[in-house]
């Protein structure tokens, strides 16, 4: 997994997983998938700022009486942000959880839709 | 929608030529899922991250003490056109080689929030066993 350094909103400084994720667009709207394996729902934050949206996974404490003996992943929090725009309609964010993968719809503003304009009869 | 950062393609380039020279070499890769290993006395708990992959996609199997976990990663991809792509499918095979025998009739294995968690317990064989003198 990339890890990268990044400072929150709140000035805090981490090392964070970026999360894999592929971004898709359709007229009407864009869809994000990301990888966040591990995340439960309670812990992902989705914030829309300005012109940025925000992804926020944090970790969770893993509580186990056995020792670790071998390890290829960190408990770090996930971290993403995204240039969205202004076209993005801040009302109509959905966002769904399914098998460690978040899904997020935004939708596109009435006004950057693809319109099909009419011809009017003389 | 754009979030185009020349460094993020500098570090791409990068990572294709140290792939490619990984890949080449005879050294192991660390392989897909990646994994977690944690071991006490009596049980070897192992957790692997399998993001998007459905249970039914899974397989495991026990090979004396090696615990093979394989499947396959279903593209989930739309017909529409794509910003960016950087998720990967396939298929995955791995095995990981546990410290002890395990006893094949009590695993168990959870899959929550694409992580999959397989608990393995010691074998009675593999257990200290005291010897009596006659």
């Amino acid at each position: 997994m990339i890890e990268r350094n990044v400072t929150y909103a709140n000035g805090e400084q981490k090392k964070v997983y970026i999360p894999l994720t592929d971004i898709c667009e359709t007229p009407d709207n864009y869809s994000l998938k990301m990888e966040v394996p591990g995340a439960a729902r309670e812990n992902i934050d989705i914030v829309i700022e300005d012109d940025e949206l925000r992804v926020t996974v944090k970790s969770a404490d893993e509580e186990t009486e056995d020792t670790l003996k071998y390890s290829e992943f960190g408990t770090r929090d996930f971290y993403r942000a995204f240039r969205v725009g202004n076209e993005i309609d801040r009302n109509k964010i959905e966002a769904k959880l399914e098998n460690g993968v978040l899904n997020i719809l935004l939708s596109k503003t009435e006004k950057v839709k693809p319109k099909k304009i009419q011809i009017t009869h003389n | 929608m754009y979030n185009y950062n020349l460094f993020d393609n500098m570090f791409q380039l990068k990572g294709l030529f140290d792939d490619f020279f990984r890949e080449t070499a005879y050294e192991p890769v660390s392989g897909m899922p990646p994994v977690r290993i944690y071991s006490s006395d009596d049980r070897v708990i192992v957790r692997a991250l399998v993001p998007g992959i459905e249970p039914d996609n899974i397989d495991m199997q026990i090979i004396e003490d090696n615990l093979v976990i394989s499947g396959e990663k279903k593209s989930d991809y739309s017909a529409d056109t794509y910003i960016r792509k950087e998720r990967r499918f396939g298929g995955f095979k791995r095995s990981i080689k546990l410290p002890y025998r395990v006893n094949t009739e009590t695993v168990k294995a959870d899959l929550i929030n694409g992580v999959l968690t397989i608990t393995l317990q010691k074998s009675e064989e593999a257990k200290p066993k005291k010897i009596e003198i006659n």
